[in-house]
């Protein structure tokens, strides 16, 4: 029997009457219906045997009954199986129990829905005001259907985000939103004792687009892929991609085996320059800019390459649902097997400068250490995993595109700090170019001539659910695309790899020193508008208790009364 | 250890030398299949209204000023360079072309603007006949937008400020309607 079935067979003995439908389109995917009252029970259940949490998804069902829904997914990497479970409640009482006390790594995905859904969750540790921002009006749900894509209520003023107070004895420095380490605008408030790092609290949501609204009310099925790109400015493919495959697992489309491996092909070249880049990065934060200058300088032939593949320099616009756009055909190949040759020479002769130089590891060795047990706690993904131990990779758990054809290596590492992605970050430079041979090589040998892309004959129908999920270079990413009417989705939900990795972050944080804040933060290459589609706050990890809104309203209102 | 290293890292730019482009001096020509912006052959476009309604930006526009003249803009300055619309134009009246040199002070350098005349079916009275399987229906249709060509700020804009004017124009925008009962069980 196989690990689905098994699984089937012991939720259906444990939930009995809270058990409602299951489905499965594909061999590796299970979509499971429960009761609203079995969320709980299904999650530890699922646990317990070994899954590792992923994402929550909360929408406003149209279909098989009005309601709002919320879907949890899991996958089980030993068995390459992602699970969905969902329940529905009425609009009357949007409430659901709290995942959170047991997976804190769910504490995010709730959190996001009590703004965008207005939903409740009973017995969450922290539901603070997260995602909207704060001038945001109350009662205003923006993922509710009533609520128009556009709505923009007048700004207020006055108002501003109510930072937790520091532990006792420490006090607040604050890096953002614009701050020269961070590249993107976040807040950051670090507490800090002397030199030492003591916890932070974090704001995001400033770059947040509204994107998955945006495709539930105005883009229909084929434009969604060159705004998902558009989600970040590294992991193009990996957004598109990994949209696509939802679509298509969701409507069972087969697309050819060379978009397949076109696909792979343009996932890999992304890995690159995401690591050349993530590398002069990282040299850069430490102060280090020979790695800077000379790892930009390596990736801009990447650019280059892009640039002849796709049409601009950016692995952009490649991708539609059912294949590719464009071809890799011999004379392209030929040009990336020149530049990969080219590539693999820089960066070994890099590599070799710097590796064994000694503020490199002053700088990265035990900076940022996190243990096994506390990064699988977090659920955390990606090379920033890879490097506390933790043997998890998407790409040979759970193969999609043409990986299940070709041969490579995951490479972990055990040291747990900043320098073990380091070492994780520059050995999967060799692994993709290794792909990228394999992937030409099939290409050359079997698949020429072969179409691009399936023509979508049929309407694609609705109230069907896909999951896909790609392994980005900083982790895995996931998208559940619930498919509707009118050529659209209903739902589509991004889950973008810094969406785990940073909730980790004041974990990592902790009892370093504050001039090591920079590489720390910087070392699990925060996307933050990848994950600030919506926003996320994260609660400081320093210990002490943290009033809810509406413990400090009351709590408020009761001062003001007395006085 | 040390030593030998900052003698390694020193040796790679002696080795690779200036790789900075001379650019904007000496142009650098854009490769094959570029994907710049894109350019509208008038004598081709039958205003199919193709490239409008699967444009992913929604930044061409179309409107009927009567039954024979259909207007055509393109607005550059959303345009994010996909070339979804030169690949679904039957007429193949578009093209992607090299010219990427497109900041500009004036948005109108970069809006290309097409009246066409559109001929009336003899038989139908409608311009196309969507009777029959033809590229038009491939096309799908599906999201056509009759968009006002004034009012083309689809995106709206924040200012730091909030002036008067502005409150007022969003004062007129789509508002949620009230719920009846507060779906959080707060008042
Ligand atoms: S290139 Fe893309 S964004 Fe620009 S007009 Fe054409 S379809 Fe629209
Ligand atoms: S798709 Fe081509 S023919 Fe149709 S309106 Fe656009 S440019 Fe004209």
């Amino acid at each position: 029997m196989s690990r689905k079935d098994e699984l089937l067979n012991l939720l259906k003995d444990e939930l009995k009457g809270n058990f409602l439908a299951a489905s499965s389109l594909e061999e590796n995917r299970l979509f499971i219906d429960i009761k609203k009252e079995a969320l709980v029970e299904t999650a530890n259940q699922l646990m317990r045997a070994g899954a590792r949490y992923q994402m929550g998804v909360g929408y406003e069902a149209r279909k098989n009954g009005r309601g709002l829904a919320m879907v949890h997914t899991f996958a089980f990497d030993a068995d390459s199986l992602l699970v969905a479970i969902r329940a529905l409640t009425t609009e009357d009482e949007p409430e659901f129990d709290s995942l959170t006390p047991f997976i804190p790594g769910a504490g995010w995905s709730e959190r996001e829905y009590i703004d965008l859904l207005g939903l409740h969750f009973k017995n969450h540790p922290h539901p603070k005001r997260l995602v909207l921002s704060d001038d945001w009006p109350e009662g205003i749900y923006p993922l509710r259907q009533e609520v128009p894509y556009d709505l923009m209520p007048p700004a207020a003023e006055e108002v501003a985000f109510r930072l937790d107070e520091a532990p006792p004895g420490s006090s607040i420095i604050p890096f953002g939103p614009f701050h020269a380490c961070l590249h993107e605008p976040a807040h950051f408030a670090v507490y800090v004792d002397g030199e030492e790092i003591k916890g932070c609290e974090y704001r995001g949501f400033m770059v947040h687009r509204g994107i998955e609204k945006l495709a539930a009310t105005e883009l229909t099925y084929n434009e969604i892929p060159f705004v998902a790109e558009r989600i970040c400015g590294i992991c193009g493919s990996v957004h598109s991609v990994n949209y696509a495959q939802a679509v298509e697992a969701a409507s069972g489309l087969k697309i050819p085996r060379r978009a397949e491996f076109i696909r792979t092909i343009m996932l890999e070249i992304e890995r690159l320059h995401s690591h050349l880049m993530w590398l002069g990065v990282a040299g850069h934060l430490i102060g280090f800019d020979t790695v800077f200058m000379q790892a930009w300088r390596i990736r801009e032939k990447i650019m280059w390459l892009a640039e002849s593949l796709t049409g601009n320099r950016k692995t952009y616009g490649m991708v539609i649902i059912g294949g590719v756009r464009r071809d890799i055909d011999l004379t392209k190949a030929e040009l990336i097997k020149k530049t990969l040759a080219e590539v693999e020479k820089d960066v070994q002769a890099l590599e070799k400068a710097i590796i064994k130089d000694k503020s490199i590891h002053r700088r990265t060795k035990g900076v940022g250490y996190l243990s096994r047990e506390k990064a699988k706690e977090w659920n955390l993904v990606g090379p920033v995993a890879r490097a506390r131990g933790l043997d998890i990779d998407a790409r040979r758990d759970h193969p999609y595109a043409a990986y299940d054809e070709v041969k490579f290596e995951v490479v972990v590492a055990d040291s747990g700090d900043v320098w073990g992605t380091l070492v994780v970050r520059i050995k999967e430079i060799y692994e993709a170019i290794r792909i990228i041979h394999q992937c030409l090589e099939k290409l050359a040998s079997r698949l020429q001539g072969s179409p691009l892309a399936i023509e979508i004959e049929d309407p694609i129908p609705a109230g069907q659910q896909g999951l896909s999920v790609v392994e980005a270079p900083r982790g895995e990413a996931v998208h559940y695309v619930l498919t509707g009417d009118d050529n659209r989705p209903e739902r589509w939900r991004v889950r973008a790899p810094t969406y785990p990795n940073l909730q980790a972050v004041p974990d990592m944080l902790l009892n370093n020193k504050l001039a090591d804040f920079p590489i720390i933060v910087g070392s699990i290459d925060p996307c933050i508008s990848c994950t600030d589609r919506v926003a996320v706050i994260d609660r400081r990890s320093a210990s002490g208790r943290i009033l809810s809104r509406q413990e400090l309203e009351k709590l408020s209102r009761e001062m003001r009364s007395k006085t | 250890m040390w030593l030998w290293n900052k003698i390694k890292q020193l040796a790679i730019p002696s080795r690779t030398g200036v790789v900075t482009l001379r650019y904007p001096y000496k142009p650098r020509p854009a490769p094959a299949g570029f994907r710049g912006q894109p350019v509208w052959d008038h004598t081709k476009c039958i205003g199919c209204a193709g490239c409008a309604s699967n444009c992913p930006a929604r930044t061409i526009f179309l409107r009927d000023i009567c039954q024979e003249i259909r207007i055509l803009l393109y607005d550059s300055s959303r345009c994010t360079y996909c070339g979804r619309c030169a690949d679904l134009c039957p007429e193949k009246a578009i093209t992607m072309s090299e010219n990427f040199e497109l900041a500009t002070d004036h948005r109108q350098d970069i809006t290309e603007t097409m009246e066409l005349f559109m001929m009336t079916c003899q038989r139908c009275g409608r311009c196309f006949d969507l009777e029959i399987k033809n590229a038009l229906d491939k096309l799908q249709m599906l999201g056509y937008r009759y968009d006002s060509l004034e009012a083309r700020k689809v995106i709206r804009q924040s200012t730091p400020e909030l002036e008067p004017e502005l409150l007022e124009k969003t004062a007129t925008y789509r508002r949620p309607e009230k719920l009846e009962k507060s779906p959080c069980g707060k008042d």
